[in-house]
């Protein structure tokens, strides 16, 4: 009876998510040439797979995606732990670190281009240095890395400071009492219990970032240097229009994130259980 | 804009408010020249009855406008309705892909840029208008022409144009330069007493450095491809290593202002205005700007002048060629309506003075003729001696090619043998038919 009830709901949810997806892989068979369009199987994905530009923008993304999650973690860490903290003006810093994330990522995106620009040079002048940010690939990545993580590793740290807030505070009294120092209680209390949040946190940043445009879109358009495997999709649809290319380079893309997004589900349920085991146990 | 102000500016500012300062100042320096914002992807409603639709970019809406209005009140039976694009190439270029790729067929007319001809034409999205060639034969733009054409069969007609100047300061140049060394040797000289730059221009990595290098290129005597479009001669001669050699060497050699390889229109059109360079590569709309008309605040008003791009030999002039030409969409109802408002907009010279007025350049020789502004008269000249980036199926992958490969190989980041190499494939890829 349930399930009668459902089916129209997910039947819905079906053709919202699941139609477009297939659309698309049906049009990454085809060699779309404006008007003309010929059926070539998975000639596309061959191309994809032998294109040296899509080994630089997978190279790229995994560089991005690498560097900005684990800099995003530890920095929303920090924060997660400073906002935990009993202080006077709490609710004003908890708001004031969420700001660069309620900006919108195009707009953050300019304004940091802006800052590393030559002129007027904000960001040379504050370091004192003398740096091509935005057309030295290496510092570019670095540029962007940067602007990334500022913008969500407030995002990392309201996820934890929830987790945070789900820990009685008297395993801490407890540890305290029995003697346990600062960092050995964040080792062996904080960081076990944080877990479930820690790999949410870490699920939707590295999916998110799988899949970022924005940063690298606006600091170096589609040049080489920096293009992510969205940039470089949406080259072949807009500026290339090879639409059928187009559509094998977004379904590779779409089957990385989403093999990485199960990967850290499954281990997340894994974990979910443990801990519904550890609990019985106590 | 002058550049130190802000600097002080965004120092003295903190926080939110910063992010607020750079939010403004990216919004006011980010747009491209003559962009209005507001009202793009939407109908003019123009007229009451309208019988046909044409698709033009949002920028300098005024003039698409007035155009418009202009066909109407002398057609109100037949008037048009103006769809108004994004002013962004990019986006203009989707906009009309999505009508035409999913038969929705609204456009009747595109405003194509010069570059989309062949791609548009290869796609089978636009008509032949071959049998209208005898109508703008010497009474266009020849360069325009060759930008409306794909293996010498008409898909456009000419509607507007651009053309570059070499923007110099009078009060520390006396005569413009005729050759790249020339303007180089001054440039240097000149710059080094008043310790500003010899150079701004367009050299971030996008299409207004493809322009920039296609000039040089142009003016060592090179050519894209052959006279049938079959095959690429980008190597032929050494044009292509001599304008690239040029622009490596004078770079080490500090002949470009800092930041010019992130610079676009405008940050050049700034720096320029606030004194701070000898030389600039730029499109006509900076000059009221440089006047310092409208309120707007310049440090070289009355010192400064334009002359033609120089050429390698000293003779003559190479400008790339800019602009818009029209064409009739292959999905229209009504193509014949379309094709001859397409050619109305091309030869009617009260629709092209409309565009002279508002100081856009027209294609129609003869509004160059009776000019009294001295700067609109070379301009002419300028446009006469203009070169078409070929209008290939493929430029735009072409122009990504150049993109990728000369830009690091300026910047020395890349070895410019295998880059000229790479542009050269990219260029026989871009005539493919697949």
């Amino acid at each position: 009876m349930g399930r009668i009830f459902l089916a129209p709901s997910l039947g819905f949810m079906a053709l919202l998510a699941l139609f477009p997806v297939f659309y698309a892989v049906g049009l990454s068979l085809y060699n779309i040439r404006g008007f003309s369009r010929d059926l070539v199987g998975v000639a596309n994905y061959v191309d994809v797979l032998t294109d040296p530009g899509f080994w630089n923008a997978a190279k790229n993304t995994l560089i991005f995606t690498v560097a900005s999650v684990s800099l995003e973690f530890v920095v929303g860490m920090a924060f997660a732990l400073i906002m935990h903290q009993a202080f006077v003006g709490r609710g004003l810093t908890r708001a004031v670190i969420l700001v660069p994330w309620v900006i919108p990522t195009a707009v953050a995106a300019q304004v940091w281009r802006y800052m590393f620009d030559h002129n007027p040079g904000f960001v040379n002048w504050v370091l004192g240095a003398d740096i091509n940010w935005l057309r030295d690939p290496a510092w570019s990545m670095v540029g962007i890395i940067s602007a990334d993580v500022w913008k969500t590793a407030p995002f990392v740290a309201l996820l934890l400071l929830a987790g945070l807030q789900t820990i009685p505070r008297d395993y801490y009294e407890a540890a305290k009492v029995d003697g346990a120092g600062a960092l050995q209680r964040f080792w062996s209390i904080t960081l076990p219990l944080l877990r479930p949040a820690i790999v949410v946190a870490l699920l939707f940043r590295t999916v998110d970032a799988l899949r970022m445009f924005d940063f690298a879109y606006v600091f170096s358009g589609y040049s080489n240097s920096l293009a992510t495997l969205s940039v470089y999709a949406q080259r072949f649809l807009v500026a290339e229009p090879r639409l059928g290319y187009a559509n094998a380079l977004s379904t590779v893309t779409f089957v990385i994130v989403m093999l990485v997004g199960l990967a850290f589900i499954s281990r997340m349920g894994r974990h979910m259980v443990g801990d519904v085991g550890r609990k019985e146990r106590r | 804009m002058s550049v130190f102000p802000h600097r002080r500016r965004l120092l003295r500012a903190s926080g939110a408010a910063l992010a607020a300062l750079a939010l403004t100042l990216t919004a006011a320096c980010g747009e491209p020249p003559g962009q209005e914002p507001e009202g793009e992807g939407e109908s003019a409603g123009l007229a009451d009855d309208p019988q046909f639709v044409w698709a033009v970019t949002g920028a300098d809406r005024q003039i698409h406008e007035d155009v418009a209005r202009l066909w109407n009140e002398n057609n109100p039976d037949r008037q048009v309705e103006v769809f108004f694009l994004a002013p962004t190439a990019d986006e203009q270029r989707q906009a009309m892909f999505q009508d035409l790729q999913s038969q929705a067929g609204e456009f009747d007319v595109l405003g194509l840029d010069v570059i989309w001809t062949g791609e548009f034409a290869e796609f089978g999205y636009i008509e032949s208008l071959e049998d209208m060639r005898g109508e703008i034969e010497g009474v266009s733009l020849p360069g325009a022409i060759d930008s409306s054409q794909w293996q010498q069969e008409l898909y456009a007609l000419p509607y507007s144009s651009n053309g570059a100047f070499l923007y110099y300061r009078t009060d520390l140049i006396d005569e413009p330069p005729t050759t790249w060394e020339e303007l180089y040797e001054t440039g240097m000289e000149a710059a080094e007493e008043e310790g500003i730059a010899p150079f701004v221009g367009q050299g971030d990595q996008y299409e207004g450095f493809v322009v920039s290098y296609l000039e040089m290129f142009w003016s060592a005597g090179g050519e894209l491809f052959d006279e049938g479009q079959e095959t690429s001669t980008f190597l032929e001669g050494d044009a292509a290593t001599t304008a690239l050699d040029f622009m490596i060497e004078s770079r080490e050699n500090g002949f470009y202002a800092e930041g010019y390889d992130s610079m676009v229109e405008d940050d050049a059109r700034a720096l320029f205005q606030a004194g701070e360079a000898v030389y600039m590569r730029n499109w006509p709309y900076a000059i009221p700007l440089l006047e310092g008309e409208d309120g707007e605040e310049s440090a070289v008003a009355g010192e400064f002048a334009v002359a033609p791009l120089p050429t390698f030999t000293g003779e003559g002039t190479t400008s790339a060629l800019g602009g818009l030409n029209n064409a009739v969409s292959s999905l229209s109802d009504n193509k014949e309506l379309a094709s001859e408002f397409v050619l109305w907009a091309a030869t009617a010279p009260e629709a092209q003075a409309i565009l002279a007025d508002h100081s856009l350049p027209p294609t129609m020789l003869s509004t160059y003729e009776d000019a009294d502004d001295p700067d609109f008269e070379m301009l002419g000249d300028i446009l006469a001696e203009a070169q078409a980036r070929p209008p290939v199926p493929g430029y735009n992958s072409l122009s990504l090619a150049v993109q990728d490969s000369l830009h690091p190989a300026f910047l020395g980041q890349q070895d410019a043998a295998t880059a000229l190499q790479a542009v050269d494939d990219a260029a026989n890829d871009a005539l493919a038919q697949d």
